[in-house]
């Protein structure tokens, strides 16, 4: 069950190897993007994040660290970390 | 020329087109939005298609093989990555055993949706064809 998110605080949302999952406890909502990426990689890597396998392998290095502020319909602020997207150059 | 990006079926069938604004003759910026499409149809998606500038066989960047890498880390399944200049195809996919090993096949019997794929990069491939 995930804790409670106060006002300066953020879930995070990971997508890994086609499963999606939430880490247990809220970051801070201003944590740095490696921050955030490292916390996830330990937790992936332990299979600390319900609905995500452990994966000893799990290396989010071509990530990105997405922040949705909390809205009417999402009461809490939100942090997805999602592969980067971007071509050409 | 801007580069433009498109996300195919199984069926090999055009799911969305990407074109952000923010796009460029030689970069298609991150997207969040493009990463929710893929994930959003990531049961049915066999890949994503994109433009480079000029002619010749295209060659994928860096930051191609990269974003190819990250996207199907998340998926969890590898994808095919067609990419398209004025005149040529190629397709890129994983051969390993590096994380970054991606081989690139030239494609000499292009798909349908090619061809809106170049008109919705290059705003004179009409006259180009003729």
């Amino acid at each position: 069950m995930n804790m409670p998110i106060q006002i300066h605080e953020a879930r995070v949302n990971i997508t890994w190897q086609g499963q999606n999952g939430d880490l247990p406890d809220p970051v801070s909502f201003d944590a740095t993007d490696g921050d955030v990426l490292q916390w996830v990689t330990e937790a992936v890597r332990a299979g600390d994040v319900p609905g995500i396998h452990a994966d000893r392998r799990a290396v989010f290095r071509d990530f990105v660290v997405d922040r949705y502020p909390a809205n009417d319909a999402r009461p809490f602020n939100l942090i997805q970390v999602r592969p980067k997207t971007p071509f050409g150059g | 020329m801007l580069e433009t990006g498109v996300v195919l079926s199984l069926a090999g069938i055009p799911l969305y087109w990407h074109m952000p604004t923010t796009r460029t003759a030689s970069s298609l910026p991150d997207s969040a939005t493009l990463w929710e499409v893929i994930w959003h149809h990531r049961e049915i998606v066999s890949g994503f298609a994109h433009s480079h500038p000029g002619r010749g066989l295209p060659g994928p960047s860096f930051e191609d093989v990269t974003s190819f890498a990250a996207i199907e880390d998340a998926l969890g399944r590898r994808l095919e990555w067609p990419i398209l200049s004025v005149n040529a195809m190629v397709c890129c996919r994983f051969a390993g055993p590096h994380r970054l090993d991606y081989r690139r096949t030239v494609v000499t019997h292009e798909p349908a949706w090619t061809h809106e794929l170049r008109l919705r990069s290059y705003p004179h491939f009409e006259e180009v064809l003729l």
